[in-house]
């Protein structure tokens, strides 16, 4: 990219491309992809925020997408409450969840954070699972009302049951989103989390509150992650115990590492990529009539450690010569 | 009503035998190397896969015992490849996220391409004893099962007898405690590394071997033993040996109850729970050290 086109301008080239995009691609899948590609940008880059920026290893990142989806899901099915509130609520509720799990992760780091966050996401799922009143249990919840219309004076109403006017919704959340991790990253707040994660103890003699942090730092993590999952339950109108599963976090990670841990835009880039890479793979499923995407995500996050730890983004930035590792 | 809490704590005691052996090999790969591997448990899955070939060529009692001892060799080799290829060179620049993902990667692998190769169908190890049952005054249980129970032991008391008696195994206490001192006495930690992770997978291929004679054997059936493991490692305390035997069976004996009186629903459940608990008490597990200690 040449240096020399200023700042604004590569920001309003981007936006006008990524609202012109459905406009020129009129395919329905293409959309649908691009939505999944936007609902994965949101978890991993919360889940960036937490684990790239922090350094607290959290393993039980699709709990809060689950979360999210399944308190949305149940306000609309079960007390009408329409989406709009919904899609905060669900954030609002995983972020209890998120402060929940920030307690133990006051005393507990490395390894044990690790497996406690796995022994939350998976005791959430068996709860989704078992609590059949609530959740329909393995069934799923379905009839999930979509986003209600938006009227603008008595000429323009806007429905959310294409996938179009969903991009547009989800593109917004997530511009939104990521200007805030911008900001966040970039003041002192970020700098506190980094220092948490290179120095815990370090951080703590020269005073950094690192209780208030990490508590902090899991709360808005978990809501954004929350609020990926209940614009995913108004989207796909079907929330399973599936959302929480294991597989999904290691889905999450594996963008996340690939885009490039710790980078803003890595997360971005690894959900994007991995979105259309596993789509791209679904011919070579059918040859062999198995899940070949998990092999891959294997050799992919394996591949991506011990030869390009910085992700995509750290090699770009390393073939620049900016030695900006960390943007 | 007292024989079936008897019952049920006989089925907590087999299961926990084999909780654990698998969890014995996590805790000293922890213990010496740091590394918290999450794809302990798909090496139980390839030696489960050992024994069911196995005894599909040789049925009977000594295709099983066979298998066990098949399952130990080819689990170790392939545990020396992956400590060689994947962990080592990590080891040098390690932060836990590094390890954990590799580890986390090497899961998503092995689970993957045991699907693709063996296929998804489960397959159950076929009881070479013919389901005989052993009535014992209030208890009954299968003779497949005590001698699950019984292979479990002998293999913890043959590595507590490697790890005191012979050279290599103190070596590989001497890293586990310090590494640098251990370094200094002449000790080959290099060589300690590779045979700890080799061992300590060997011991989760036999306890596949076992668990999937107790349970059934299919791809995806590593992820329990793994979290089992750590649950019961976390529980005695990450690195310490007999902290892993004692939580073994702890968790297999509060499974069975719990999964009897409580809910077979969140049987599952009952180890995280465990573990939660433990953790918010003692954050280093049960008999944990402090790091650096």
């Amino acid at each position: 990219m040449n240096p020399r086109v200023p700042i604004w301008l590569k920001w309003a080239l981007g936006a006008a491309a990524l609202i012109a995009l459905p406009l020129v691609v009129r395919d329905r899948y293409f959309l649908h992809l691009l939505v999944t590609a936007g609902i994965f940008v949101l978890l991993a880059s919360s889940w960036n925020l937490l684990a790239g920026y922090a350094g607290q290893l959290n393993l039980g990142h699709a709990a809060f997408y689950g979360i999210g989806a399944y308190t949305s899901a149940i306000l609309a099915t079960k007390l009408g409450i329409t989406p709009w509130l919904g899609l905060f609520a669900g954030g609002f509720v995983s972020a209890l969840f998120g402060l929940m799990l920030g307690v133990p992760s006051l005393r507990l780091s490395g390894p044990y954070l690790a497996i406690t966050t796995i022994g939350f996401s998976e005791i959430l799922r068996l709860v989704a699972m078992n609590w059949v009143q609530l959740t329909r249990g393995s069934l799923g919840l379905y009839g999930i009302p979509p986003f209600t219309p938006i009227r603008l004076g008595s000429w323009l109403e806007i429905q959310f049951r294409s996938e179009i006017s969903c991009y547009y919704l989800l593109l917004v959340l997530v511009c939104a989103s990521l200007v805030i991790f911008r900001r966040l990253i970039r003041s002192e707040f970020g700098l506190s989390l980094e220092s948490l994660r290179e120095d815990e103890i370090g951080a703590a003699s020269i005073g950094v509150n690192i209780s208030g942090y990490k508590l902090a730092v899991f709360t808005i993590s978990a809501f954004f992650a929350g609020l990926a999952g209940a614009f995913f339950a108004h989207y796909q109108r079907l929330v399973s115990p599936d959302t929480l599963s294991l597989g999904e976090t290691f889905t999450i990670l594996t963008m996340t590492m690939l885009g490039g841990l710790g980078t803003l835009l890595g997360p971005v880039v690894g959900a994007v990529l991995l979105t259309f890479l596993s789509e791209g793979l679904r011919f070579l499923e059918d040859m062999v009539k198995l899940d070949v995407r998990m092999i891959i995500y294997g050799v992919l996050l394996i591949v991506t450690i011990l030869f390009m730890r910085g992700g995509i983004v750290g090699l770009l930035n390393s073939l620049r010569g900016t030695g900006r590792a960390k943007d | 009503m007292e024989s079936l809490f008897l019952q049920q704590t006989v089925n907590g005691v087999i299961v926990g035998s084999v909780y654990s052996l698998i969890a014995i090999g996590l805790t000293m790969v922890f213990g010496v190397m740091k590394i918290s591997n999450f794809a302990h448990g798909d090496y139980s899955m390839l030696g489960a896969y050992v024994a069911v070939f196995m005894l599909g060529v040789f049925p009977g009692w000594l295709g099983w015992v066979g298998s066990m001892l098949a399952a130990a060799a080819g689990v170790g080799v392939i545990g020396l490849l992956s400590e060689r290829l994947l962990f080592r060179p990590l080891l040098d620049r390690w932060t836990d996220i590094d390890i954990i993902m590799v580890s986390v990667g090497l899961f998503l692998l092995l689970e993957n391409l045991a699907q693709l190769l063996f296929g998804a169908t489960p397959r159950m190890i076929k009881d070479p004893f013919g389901g005989t049952t052993l009535n014992l005054v209030l208890v009954s249980t299968s003779v497949l099962r005590l001698f699950c129970l019984a292979f479990s032991c002998v293999a913890i008391a043959l590595l507590q007898i490697f790890l005191t008696r012979t050279r290599l195994g103190v070596a590989i206490r001497a890293t586990s405690q310090n590494r640098f001192a251990a370094l200094l006495m002449g000790v080959d930690t290099t060589m300690v590394y590779a045979l700890t992770f080799s061992v300590g997978v060997a011991l989760a291929g036999i306890g596949g071997v076992l668990y999937g004679t107790l349970f059934a054997v299919f791809p995806t059936m590593g992820a329990m033993p793994t979290l089992k493991a750590f649950a019961v490692t976390i529980m005695g305390g990450m690195g310490s040996i007999r902290g892993a035997i004692f939580g073994g069976f702890i968790l297999g004996i509060a499974e069975t109850l719990g999964g009897n009186y409580i809910s077979m629903d969140y049987k599952n459940a009952i180890g995280f729970v465990i573990i939660i608990l433990v953790l918010l008490v003692r954050p280093r597990g049960l008999f944990g050290r402090k790091e650096g200690a």
